[in-house]
């Protein structure tokens, strides 16, 4: 695909050079520091330890906050006439975007590689074998890959607001918060443990859990993927779309 | 090689560009002129591809800018108003960007990339990231960036705008250039004198219509024809001065600018006839001076002449 391989390069140096990789990858690694030492000894956590239990918590919200990034470099993109400019180059329509998605995924994957790497210090092990291994890398890079979409059509759409990406992150923290990902569901108060069972952050780290650990919950990984993957339809359709030209 | 034909651009109630027609001829340089919101910025859009006319068609390199836009993308270069760069990447990052974008492989990119630094004379800020740059400086890697393939047409949208003097005459510089390089040019301004200095031709807009297209002399001649003016050092000689031109056909006295006018078409028997009339006088005089009507008094004549339509051709 023309053009695919500069545009993601041109990204990821603009990344480089602005630092925002640097801190993406920091980001994971201090939170799940900070959640361990704060609340490794208040979350009953039964069996398993706080650093095998939380790891997945992070890496989602981790993936959040990124995505304030992801939509401001989408928005800046389409204010700067650059994206104008792009659509005026024999290229395919699809490529930029494809660009910006490419270095999301390789961010989310270098993330992951490094918070993995800090988390073993403190305990952590995947112990899922390979399979569990591809599914927990995959499983976390697909809802990188949904968010960032996500991110990128609303920066895209909302061009001129310059809080969208703050705005839009709070209920994404939110869900986090109330999750099973930051302690099991009998800590929650019994009005919100049917909310906070269901919600596609419990799910997802569920799933993310059980892919770790080998002792898979089939039944959450089923509703992770039922969650991520329309959403991948959904959010793709209109990020490419506001990609369209001669509207 | 640029042709509208009828063509229209509406945004919902808002029509910004109403039944165009007009044809730039290969190697030429057109300008596009306007104030803001006359469908400048409208037109260029269709052309390059970005917007869907309404109605009519428009064919740019011979090719019909909706059903071979990629034929179209790859024959043309497109500068926007505000310079569409990476600010992170350096000017020679971005003009390499740009080659591969175009097709090149990596290699002939970057020689296309330091061809252009050398003929845009950036050699000494070629390394350094666009964020550092002055407004002129980016507007000159903004137009190498168009031109890392050489475009057969080449679209330059306000190309002067929010620069200063200096950096302007050397925008002018590289147009001219450009079009010596039979490239054809459409550039879009508010500018009067950089329509007069740089384009072959004019098109005028307001409101989305043209009101006036043609070459500058033709535009000029549109108003009348040239006057000779005279400014007396002091105002209260301008009813002298008046007498003393009675007899010409049209002897105009602006009180508020101090000076008389009367038209010159056959300029230099008028001026000399002026002129001794003048000696007679025994009075000082300022300034005695030949001019054609400014491209801005043509520009505010028909611009207010559009308020009632038709449109006056050449």
């Amino acid at each position: 695909m023309t053009g695919l391989l500069p545009l993601t390069a041109r990204v990821v140096v603009g990344g480089v050079r602005d630092r925002e990789l640097f801190i993406a990858l920091l980001l994971p690694v201090v939170l799940y520091a900070g959640f361990i030492f704060v609340l490794r000894d208040v979350i009953d956590t039964g069996g398993m330890s706080y650093a095998q239990y939380v790891l997945p918590a992070v890496l989602v919200q981790a993936t959040m906050v990124g995505t304030v990034n992801t939509l401001d470099r989408a928005a800046a993109e389409e204010r700067s006439g650059f994206a104008f400019r792009l659509a005026t180059l024999p290229i395919a329509t699809a490529t930029p975007l494809l660009a910006r998605m490419l270095y999301c995924l390789l961010r989310g994957a270098l993330a992951l590689l490094v918070t993995v790497a800090v988390a073993y210090a403190f305990g952590f092990r995947l112990t899922g074998g390979l399979w569990g291994g591809v599914g927990f890398v995959a499983l976390t890079l697909l809802l990188t890959l949904v968010l960032s979409l996500a991110a990128d059509a609303a920066g895209t759409w909302r061009c001129h607001s310059n809080d969208a990406g703050q705005f839009l992150l709070l209920p994404q923290l939110l869900l986090v918060m109330l999750s099973t990902g930051m302690a099991p569901v009998s800590a929650f108060p019994d009005w919100a443990q049917p909310f906070v069972r269901h919600q596609p952050v419990s799910r997802i780290t569920d799933a993310l859990r059980g892919l770790a650990t080998g002792d898979v919950d089939t039944g959450a990984v089923a509703a992770g993927l039922a969650w991520c993957l329309p959403l991948l339809v959904l959010f793709g359709a209109v990020a490419l779309r506001l990609q369209g030209r001669q509207r | 090689m640029i042709e509208l034909e009828n063509l229209a651009k509406s945004y919902g109630d808002v029509h910004a560009v109403r039944d165009v027609s007009f044809a730039v001829p290969a190697g030429t340089v057109c300008a596009l002129l306007g104030h803001n919101g006359a469908g400048k910025t409208s037109i260029v859009k269709v052309l390059a591809t970005l917007a869907r006319p309404t109605s009519g068609r428009a064919l740019v390199a011979g090719y019909d800018t909706v059903r071979q836009a990629v034929q179209v993308r790859r024959s043309i270069g497109v500068t926007g108003q505000d310079a569409a760069l990476d600010l992170r990447l350096t000017g020679r990052e971005n003009l390499v960007l740009f080659g591969r974008l175009r097709g090149l492989r990596r290699a002939a990119a970057r020689r296309r990339a330091d061809e252009l630094i050398d003929l845009f004379d950036m050699g000494h800020a070629a390394d350094r990231p666009i964020m550092t740059y002055s407004g002129g400086m980016r507007r000159r890697i903004d137009i190498a960036a168009a031109l890392v393939v050489a475009p057969q047409v080449l679209f330059l949208d306000e190309p002067t705008t929010g620069l200063d003097p200096r950096s302007r005459r050397d925008v002018w510089d590289l147009v001219a250039g450009l079009a010596a390089q039979n490239v054809t040019v459409l550039l879009t301004t508010q500018y009067l004198d950089e329509a007069d200095v740089l384009s072959d031709s004019i098109v005028i807009l307001d409101h989305g219509r043209v009101v006036a297209s043609g070459t500058a002399d033709e535009l000029k001649r549109l108003v009348g024809t040239s006057v000779c003016q005279v400014t007396p050092r002091h105002a209260a000689d301008l009813p002298r001065v008046a007498a003393a031109l009675a007899g010409f056909p049209d002897v105009e006295v602006d009180h508020d600018n101090g000076t008389v006018t009367v038209p010159a078409a056959d300029d230099l028997r008028v001026l000399g006839e002026v002129f001794r009339r003048l000696e007679s006088l025994g009075i000082g005089v300022l300034d005695v001076s030949l001019r054609k009507p400014s491209l801005d008094e043509v520009f505010l004549h028909l611009t207010h002449l559009s308020a009632t339509p038709p449109a006056v051709a050449v």
